[in-house]
């Protein structure tokens, strides 16, 4: 069996996003991406990220960043497609990367901490990859992943690598919540009433704890719910705490 | 802009680029000796072994999704004094509780010192500074407390290294223990449901037409997670859902 050590790198391999670039930030992730991408003598990266919240059945994997080019449709759709659920459930469960073997006979994938790796179901995909799952909390949580024909990271590699997984999601969390923020910054008492809430008090509760009118905590709530976007108490409880106002 | 800068020096010092040869046989060496004890009694060996390549001399894991009544229960494993380890369970929760979800999130991986209270006796030549690094294991959210012997700096490069470390021995150590205490209390696809759609300020007379359910199953499923939840309002019952990442 030919092993081929390190693809060569396809000479124009055209880095796109799959949003809106937002200049700086996102060329600094690929370069970063691209290094590992090279020490691991892969091919190819991608950054998914989970998103939609609620059931588990309703979460699924966006691409966030990735260098397939043209293939990118179909790379994306044969990856999620094999490994999905898997992947899904593995996030849920486990912080050991995964690894897969490509179908054929020049498929080769291998960790130096075979203990420490959990393996997909070889031979479905026509190449061979690892993916590192980051669980940030939250939100924010999803993998990094890198194809290729030969992946045979050292455990030592593994780690690093894993280390510059946790990194980059951190950093796109980062990124993603400087526009989050509202509008309007909420004001002590609106947090502190929101806070309450959160806990399980009744308006007529937090009045008394604050020393305030049944109607003012209501107002105090329903400015809250306003400058949150909210359109009704719950949801900017919700609101509130993914975006860290109470805890 | 300055915080920009230092997440890009910390990219640095953790780089492969960056390290020493030394560091890296020393990290193979350790992954061998985590993989000889990767078996629920190697638990307490294994993370010996972790505390040993930081050069700390007692480790303490802990687990936060236990509720806040669950005192000891927290303790997954741990060489600390007794005494100790009582102290710090409850500090331990009461920090996690006052910090919110997204700097939960920013905090992963990264080593952070705390100061003992200055009642907490503590053994001949330990330092009163701890270390705390967290991690997920899926869903669950662990910390690492280590003691060091005084006047001891930690390498941080390490620290981060043995965050990655413990999150795949325990991983492959803690398995069954975490899965079982996850199945307790778990809520219902349909209760999750409702719970993601009231989190998103619908009413339940709204989702009942979204689900294509009567309103007063809707309201019955909101009790059932009250009940199971110990939570005495709806926005309680949402902002326990928001905090256990469910929705």
């Amino acid at each position: 069996m030919e092993i081929q050590l390190s693809a060569p790198l396809i000479s124009e391999a055209e880095i796109r996003l799959a949003r809106p670039p937002k200049s700086v930030r996102a060329a600094d992730f690929v370069s970063r991406l691209q290094v590992m991408q090279t020490v691991l003598g892969a091919e190819h990266f991608a950054v998914l990220r989970l998103s939609g919240q609620g059931l588990p059945t309703a979460r699924k994997f966006r691409l966030a960043l990735h260098n397939w080019a043209q293939d990118v449709d179909r790379k994306a759709d044969q990856l999620l497609g094999a490994y999905d659920a898997a992947m899904l459930a593995h996030l849920e469960a486990s912080m050991l990367p995964l690894i897969w073997e490509g179908a054929g006979g020049n498929q080769f994938a291998v960790a130096g901490a075979e203990l420490f790796t959990a393996r997909l179901p070889a031979g479905v995909l026509p190449w061979s990859g690892i993916a590192f799952p980051v669980r940030l909390g939250a939100q924010g949580n999803g993998y990094v992943v890198f194809i290729g024909n030969f992946i045979a990271p050292s455990g030592d590699l593994t780690v690093d690598l894993h280390m510059q997984s946790c990194q980059i999601l951190i950093d796109m969390l980062a990124a993603d919540e400087k526009k989050l923020t509202p509008a309007e910054a909420l004001s002590e008492r609106e947090i502190a009433c929101l806070q309450m809430a959160g806990d399980g008090c009744i308006s007529e509760v937090i009045a008394e704890k604050m020393g305030l009118s049944v109607h003012t905590v209501n107002a105090y709530l329903g400015t809250a719910t306003t400058k949150l976007d909210a359109v009704n108490r719950i949801q900017a409880i919700a609101k509130a705490i993914r975006l860290g106002y109470i805890t | 802009m300055e915080t920009m800068r230092s997440d890009a020096a910390a990219w640095e010092s953790y780089g492969f680029t960056a390290e020493s040869g030394e560091r890296k046989s020393a990290r193979e060496i350790l992954l061998q000796e985590l993989g000889r004890c990767a078996d629920p009694a190697g638990l307490s060996p294994g993370l010996k072994a972790l505390t040993d390549y930081v050069s700390a001399s007692h480790y303490l894991l802990v687990r936060h999704d236990a509720s806040p009544e669950a005192g000891l229960d927290v303790v997954v494993a741990s060489d600390w004094p007794f005494d100790m380890v009582r102290g710090i369970a409850r500090t331990v929760g009461a920090s996690q509780s006052r910090m919110s979800e997204l700097e939960k999130c920013f905090s992963l991986l990264k080593p952070c010192f705390h100061h003992l209270a200055d009642n907490v006796a503590v053994p001949r030549g330990v330092s009163r500074e701890y270390c705390v690094i967290a991690f997920h294991v899926g869903r669950v959210r662990m910390s690492l407390l280590l003691l060091f012997p005084e006047h001891f700096i930690l390498s941080q490069s390490k620290l981060r290294d043995v965050g990655i470390m413990t999150g795949y021995f325990a991983s492959v150590c803690c398995e069954g223990a975490i899965l079982r205490q996850d199945r307790d209390m778990e809520l219902t696809d349909r209760e999750i449901e409702c719970l993601y759609w009231i989190a998103e300020g619908k009413t339940s007379g709204e989702i009942a037409v979204i689900l294509g359910i009567s309103r007063n199953t809707i309201n019955n499923y909101i009790t059932s997670v009250m009940r199971k939840t110990a939570t005495k309002t709806r926005s309680e019952a949402i902002a326990w859902a928001v905090r256990h990442s469910l929705v």
